[in-house]
């Protein structure tokens, strides 16, 4: 009883109803194209893409990449006041001192 | 048209079409327009919307050939599938098709008059329950009932594995043979 259901329903399947295309379908599509001039240049995403490509890096090497350059931006674009404040305790250290060599 | 056109491969006539060679884009429309509207047709069930479908497509990749890429496609027919799939996909959001009125598809508790009344309301059914399937499920029997595609076919077009499609084909078998209870 499956069975019988299941060959009705493949039948079914492959006996569906179809409107033929127009007979001039094809002939409409490639007069149209004749009157569409093709893009030369590939898309902007598409050469990125393709100079990518022709890397061949595995993906670790690129995270591996993106990583440095991350740290090297965050490194360049630390505030200098680190370092100033290092000069001003440097400078308060050395005046300490100054003034304790003055006092023996 | 030559026939040295017509013998060459798919892939040889994309690599002309990306030079410009318009006779190689004839060949490949005229071979191929038939089996796409196929499909278009199944999804959008109207001639005239199949057939701006499948001109869409063939026209965008004239328009950018480099759209074609050999090194990532096996196949051309497999590539352009999903391409119409998708045109299709997009169609049918944009425009919610025509819901036919039960009344067409009420059984009829008198015998029908002949065969052909019988297999014109089968169809009628038939194409009801498959409209009625989740989007993934149709696709499916659509490529491996209608354009005849194996299974690996289909799936690679669907972008899923093999196990993947054969689930989605029983699946949509058994809801359609659960639906048409009465018909089968």
């Amino acid at each position: 009883m499956s069975d019988n259901r299941d060959e009705k329903l493949e039948t079914l399947l492959r006996s569906r109803r179809l409107e033929p295309a127009s007979a001039d379908l094809a002939q409409r599509i490639i007069l149209k194209a004749g009157q569409i001039p093709q893009t030369r240049t590939p898309p902007f995403w598409q050469s990125v893409r393709e100079l990518f490509g022709e890397f061949h890096l595995p993906k670790p090497a690129y995270v591996l990449a993106s990583a440095l350059v991350l740290g090297i931006v965050i490194g360049l674009s630390a505030p200098q006041e680190t370092t100033l404040a290092v000069d001003d305790s440097s400078v308060s250290v050395q005046g300490f001192l100054t003034a304790d060599e003055a006092l023996l | 048209m030559a026939a040295g056109w017509a013998d060459k491969e798919d892939n040889e006539l994309l690599a002309l079409i990306q030079n410009g060679t318009g006779q190689a884009f004839a060949v490949l429309v005229e071979r191929h327009t038939d089996r796409f509207y196929r499909l278009a047709y199944r999804y959008l069930q109207n001639r005239a919307a199949a057939e701006d479908i499948v001109q869409d497509a063939f026209l965008k990749l004239w328009e950018n050939p480099a759209l074609w890429q050999p090194q990532r496609n096996s196949k051309f027919t497999t590539w352009f599938y999903r391409i119409v799939v998708n045109l299709c996909l997009d169609q049918r959001k944009k425009k919610k098709p025509e819901v036919l009125g039960n009344d067409s598809f009420v059984a009829d508790d008198r015998a029908p008059a002949d065969e052909l009344m019988i297999r014109e309301q089968e169809q009628k059914i038939v194409e009801k329950e498959i409209a009625a399937l989740p989007e993934r499920q149709r696709t499916a029997l659509n490529l491996c009932f209608d354009e005849g595609l194996t299974n690996q076919e289909a799936a690679e077009v669907m972008g899923v594995n093999l196990k993947a499609l054969q689930s989605l084909i029983m699946r949509a078998k058994t809801t359609l043979k659960e639906r048409m209870k009465a018909n089968l």
